[in-house]
């Protein structure tokens, strides 16, 4: 069957159009940054700002979602570290964090902690987190805040808050990207359903113990943020636990597997964002009608969220994180964008755009503003 | 209050803290091995069984030494730990993957002699007395309540009417059994039963070690 081309990009003057309200909006973002004293926040403001609005641009020149996406989602995962521990080593001069800081409220409030705290919270309105509700000028990242920001992202890109919000898997991203060739390649499709189980746990044991339970015990990230201070048999085991998981499943698995394996395999939070692409308007979907079964859409998924009983039925599965690699790989058009409600496969690239404007403008709000946060550490730390 | 009117009303009062305390070993495993909701119905009756006995042998315990010696940090720490790792014990072996059972050498179907299916029959029974024996703050109340009465009798009446009060809130946990249905809600119970095992050996190989420190 003769290979069908893919559409060719935009043209320029098209792009620079379509451009135009990320451009607005990038603006108003950054212009405070614009306003700080000081050479750091402009430099890295205005850096941030070209960044996201070239970015875009690109996505829409070419008609590619994925390579550009990336370059965006692993320079997060780069620079949140950079500022977030240069923030830290700011205010308490450690990574760690004394148990006092702790019951103080201190805590930075991170959103893989919501599907531990709602069931508690509405049986006891009690949340259960050692944080402060509204931010303080000793913790800006405060509880309400963040579930705000967190709801609102979610009811508009569903699982997308994975590929454009979690500065966590920009990190994983970065590693997987890493690697030319996977050295492991099959992988037992069974093992995608260890986020769910691990959400189960930790939702019940949290709601046994009260207290975040994965915070304490299974976040791999704490490596690259903030852990308890390392005083006791206990917190050494913790620590051990942390820093096994980020580098078994941050580092190594996906450099081994070039997959998105702390997601596809172990993350709760994921799994119960998955839930939310049951109300979000946009997804992906397979047209069987051009589809060869190539699997190259099935490969080319980071987190595992193809099967072949998934495409032979047209869909995704929950899991997908609308990334668009799938899309971007299929040769023949078959993987493509869609609006609930509408008719599939009249006009997916506009499916793709609206998606994008609500992505990107969430992204450069929310990744930006770190992305500026990073770059404003590195000048510093360069000066 | 009367005296058994108290320990209906601790039980109703406290019945939701003691779900979430089981809530970790019951739920996944009703999920897991209910399949229906006569199953599950039948495994919680189990479970709540084991619960049962498990409170009467403490209640005795605690009416016959004074509620002070076994709820002293050592030997509380120490049973404790003794249950947490029986727990992870049974959870573990819950949690490992069902094979297909070879034709039974006894000839009978749905072979009692074989070790998945006596688990399902056996286990949620021994979980429930493992968690039953698990000294929750709820437990301690009664425990501290039981040993002010004047027999054994009324120690022991004490602990059942507790118990009923408390179990009035694990009946809706029937319905987890509906779940076994779905194919993946097995896996992800069974998924859920292995983490809860890793957590529940870390708490009674600590628990343990603690006791024998403060012993």
């Amino acid at each position: 069957m003769p290979s069908q081309a893919k559409p060719p990009g935009r043209s320029a003057g098209k792009s620079i159009l379509l451009t135009l309200p990320v451009l607005l909006w990038s603006l108003i973002i950054f212009s405070r940054s614009m306003l700080v004293k000081g050479a750091a926040p402009k430099i890295a403001a205005l850096l941030t700002l070209v960044f996201m609005v070239t970015l875009f641009f690109l996505m829409v020149r070419t008609r590619e979602t994925y390579r550009w996406r990336r370059i965006f989602f692993v320079t997060l995962g780069v620079l949140f570290p950079i500022g977030f521990i240069a923030q830290l080593l700011a205010m308490r001069g450690s990574m760690s964090i004394s148990m006092e800081k702790m019951i103080a409220g201190d805590t930075p409030f991170c959103f893989m902690v919501i599907p531990m705290v709602l069931i508690p919270a509405a049986l006891t309105r009690t949340v259960i987190f050692p944080g402060s509700i509204l931010p303080s000028a000793s913790n800006p990242h405060a509880i309400a805040a963040m579930i705000a920001l967190w709801l609102g992202a979610t009811i508009v890109l569903g699982k997308g808050w994975c590929s454009y919000g979690c500065f966590f898997g920009g990190i994983e991203e970065g590693f997987a990207a890493v690697a030319r060739k996977a050295r492991i390649k099959k992988i037992d499709e069974r093992w995608r359903w260890v986020p769910w189980g691990v959400l189960v746990a930790i939702v019940l044991l949290s709601l046994a113990t009260f207290e975040p339970t994965y915070c304490s015990w299974l976040c791999p990230f704490k490596t690259v943020t903030e852990f308890a201070e390392v005083r006791s048999l206990e917190t050494a085991v913790q620590t051990g636990i942390f820093l096994s998981l980020f580098f078994g499943l941050v580092v190594v698995l996906p450099w081994l597997t070039k997959k998105r394996a702390q997601c596809a395999f172990f993350c709760p939070f994921g799994a119960f964002q998955s839930l939310f692409n049951k109300i979000n308007v946009f997804e992906i979907r397979i047209d069987r009608k051009k589809c060869t079964d190539c699997i190259s859409c099935r490969r080319s998924c980071p987190t595992m969220a193809l099967t072949e009983a998934s495409v032979t039925e047209g869909k995704t599965l929950i899991t997908c994180m609308k990334c668009g690699a799938c899309v971007d790989v299929c040769h023949k058009d078959a993987a493509l964008w869609h609006i609930k409600g509408t008719e599939f496969g009249k006009a997916p690239e506009r499916a793709r755009l609206l998606y994008l404007y609500a992505a990107w403008l969430f992204a450069t709000m929310f990744g930006g503003t770190i992305i500026a946060g990073g770059i404003q550490t590195l000048i510093q730390f360069a000066a | 209050m009367p005296f058994a009117t108290e320990a209906v009303v601790l039980g109703l009062s406290t019945g939701p803290a003691c779900v979430a305390f089981c809530g970790p070993v019951l739920a996944p495993l009703l999920a897991a091995e209910g399949r229906t909701l006569r199953g599950a119905s039948a495994r919680l009756a189990a479970f709540l069984g084991g619960r049962l006995v498990g409170y009467l042998m403490f209640a005795a315990a605690a009416w016959a030494l004074g509620a002070a010696i076994p709820l002293h940090p050592g030997p509380r720490a120490l049973l404790s730990g003794a249950m947490h790792l029986l727990i992870a014990g049974m959870l573990a072996f819950a949690a490992l993957p069902r094979r297909k059972p070879a034709p039974c050498a006894h000839g009978c179907a749905g072979c009692p002699h074989e070790a998945g299916e006596r688990f399902r029959t056996a286990g949620p029974a021994l979980l429930g007395l493992a968690t039953g024996i698990n000294l929750c703050p709820p437990f301690v109340a009664a425990a501290l309540r039981a040993s002010e009465s004047g027999s054994l009798a009324g120690a022991l009446l004490f602990f059942t009417l507790f118990f009923a009060g408390t179990s009035v809130w694990f009946v809706p946990a029937a319905g987890l059994g509906l779940l076994g249905k779905l194919g993946p809600a097995v896996t992800i119970a069974r998924i859920a039963m292995a983490v809860m095992a890793a957590w529940y050996a870390y708490l009674g190989l600590f628990g343990i070690l603690g006791g024998l420190i403060h012993a």
